[in-house]
């Protein structure tokens, strides 16, 4: 405990804000607290920086061995601090908003970073180089990953539902980067009509628009529970066995393996 | 007179929610749909046993603890199923119905333990330790619940509060006969109280003078009404406001006698529900309410209302 808070008073004097305010050198001691921020770091050369992570960061293999700093969702700010951190890289969402801001005022620099859809990806490819001084690398790494954004949908061929959770039934819209993957892959999201990321559907709503394909972001091999519920049989999917299982690291995160993820997605499709 | 005009509302409710749906359904198909058949009928049906049986449990209990804001969840209960729920998840145990069972389970753990404190002063349920024992019991169900939920896998078990406040969408055949089959027992035994129970508002002493069997009374009605709730939470999650607010409008127009006011409150409690259901799937189609906030949204004005004119009159 005391070592602990001594860390923090060295940090807050070896960071105060007037010493690196001017120009930021780029960032030597970086924590990630998202799995896709990993995996950018990873794809742009600044793995190796990394000294902090989530505990859903499981790739790239390498990203195994950087100490876990916790599930991120809030951050614990003290384990984040123990790494002693230069650069911490937060999603932008509400309670981190907060954590950053507690962060700042500990002296360490932070970036909040959108990364809800696969237009995302370029810009937070270059952000991360911008401040991990490798710009070249995220640069090409951010054309690549703005055209997979930019790339007009092949027409869709099939149809799926993504299933979140089966009671109530919570479906994903067209706001979720899966939709994205969906349309990118060929297939028409049947809620792709409902703007909201996710959303509370009836069963019968399911019913009714009839997905060839029931998606469920699992790492089993084995359909969920609910495809053997009696109310859930009335989804044609259901009652034929077509169901997607998609490994939430790959298909669960926007991130430089997204491309992979719609080409396996595709090729899943057409099976 | 009161009476067809109830039946008529019990049945209209129960009619609209068959009729009515986000999926288009023609008038002339709605007998062949398959929709129909398998979710939409059985839905309904559920909606309506629920909701009857929240109703005629909590005319019971505040009729029991003699308190107008008792509520079949207030006892502690909705916490044990929350808490059976989130361990049912966190284990990861299989098969489709791991759910409601460990949230069925959960509920009768939470019964037991306040049932328990209620005994605490003798072989007399206490009406006041029931009520602050539920209290006590749901907090801490609900501490213990939290702090799985932040340790474990929180994505997963996020879920499980989302299953908690659900509502009727796990509905199927399955559900409605295990209800149709479980609750009758308990609706038994409550009607059974009918009388006693009316004694019992005169005071726990003068039901005694006037031949109650006072503390078997009182033990039989709250193990009646909370296994009548546990069976609800754990095919429909926690529904709110319909334990609270169907006896006292039944109240309002059928006065005291339980012979009376617990039929009122089935009819009432299931028509109520059944019709919220129906807002609930379709108001915002092709996306779902959740059921709990259309309840209070009904139930919370009509019962204003009703007490505007009752402190008038």
């Amino acid at each position: 405990m005391l070592r602990r808070l001594s860390v923090v008073v060295l940090i807050l004097f070896a960071c105060h804000p007037s010493a690196r305010r001017h120009e930021t050198p780029p960032a030597h001691r970086i924590v990630s607290l998202l799995p896709s921020f990993t995996e950018l770091l990873f794809a742009i050369g600044a793995g190796d920086r990394i000294v902090g992570r989530t505990q859903w960061c499981d790739y790239p293999q390498a990203a195994l061995e950087i100490p876990s700093v916790g599930d991120g969702m809030p951050p614990n700010i003290e384990a984040v601090m123990a790494r002693r951190p230069d650069l911490v890289v937060l999603y932008n969402a509400g309670p981190n908003v907060t954590a950053a801001k507690q962060l700042e005022r500990a002296g360490i620099q932070t970036v909040l970073i959108d990364l809800n859809r696969l237009e995302n990806l370029g810009p937070a490819a270059r952000t991360l180089g911008r401040l991990t001084g490798r710009q070249e690398q995220a640069e090409s790494l951010a054309i690549v990953l703005d055209s997979l954004a930019g790339r007009p949908p092949p027409p869709s061929t099939t149809s799926l539902a993504f299933i979140v959770w089966d009671n109530p039934p919570i479906v994903i819209g067209h706001g979720s980067y899966l939709d994205q993957l969906a349309t990118q892959a060929g297939a028409r999201n049947v809620f792709g009509d409902i703007a909201a990321p996710s959303a509370q559907v009836s069963l019968e709503t399911i019913v009714a628009r009839d997905p060839q394909w029931i998606a469920v972001l699992a790492d089993s091999a084995v359909p969920p529970a609910f495809a053997k519920r009696r109310e859930w049989r009335a989804v044609r999917a259901v009652r034929e066995g077509h169901f997607l299982l998609l490994p939430g690291s790959l298909f669960g995160r926007p991130g430089p393996r997204s491309g992979e993820a719609i080409a396996q997605l595709r090729a899943r499709l057409a099976r | 007179m009161r009476w067809t005009l109830l039946a008529l509302v019990a049945v209209l409710a129960l009619l609209l929610s068959v009729v009515l749906g986000p999926a288009a359904v023609p008038l002339s198909e709605l007998l062949r749909s398959d929709i129909v058949w398998n979710l939409r009928a059985p839905r309904a049906l559920l909606a309506f046993l629920v909701g009857g049986s929240l109703g005629v449990a909590g005319a019971g209990l505040q009729a029991l603890v003699r308190n107008p804001l008792a509520d079949p969840f207030l006892l502690g209960l909705s916490g044990g199923a929350g808490l059976g729920a989130v361990l049912a998840i966190a284990l990861h145990l299989p098969g489709p119905w791991a759910l409601p069972i460990a949230a069925f389970l959960g509920a009768l753990a939470a019964l037991g333990l306040v049932y328990r404190l209620g005994l605490i002063g003798g072989a007399s349920l206490d009406p006041r330790i029931l009520l602050l024992g539920g209290v006590a019991i749901g907090a801490f169900t609900a501490a213990i619940t939290t702090a799985i939920v932040s340790l474990a896998d929180a994505a997963e078990l996020r879920n499980a509060f989302l299953w908690l406040w659900g509502g009727l969408s796990g509905a199927s055949w399955d559900s409605v006969l295990i209800v149709a089959l479980y609750a009758p027992i308990p609706l038994a035994v409550l009607f059974a109280a009918s009388r006693p129970l009316d004694l019992l508002a005169l005071g726990e002493e003068s039901a005694g003078y006037l031949g109650a069997d006072v503390d078997a009374v009182k033990r039989r009605v709250y193990l009646a009404a909370s296994l009548l709730t546990a069976a609800a939470v754990a095919v429909s999650g926690v529904i709110g406001f319909v334990g609270l607010v169907v006896p006292h409008i039944a109240r309002l127009t059928w006065g005291h006698r339980h012979r009376s006011l617990l039929p009122a409150a089935f009819l009432g409690g299931g028509a109520l529900l059944a019709f919220a259901d129906t807002l609930a799937r379709t108001v915002v189609a092709p996306r779902e309410l959740p059921v709990g906030v259309v309840t209070a949204l009904i139930g919370v004005p009509v019962f204003a209302l009703l007490l505007k004119r009752w402190t008038i009159a």
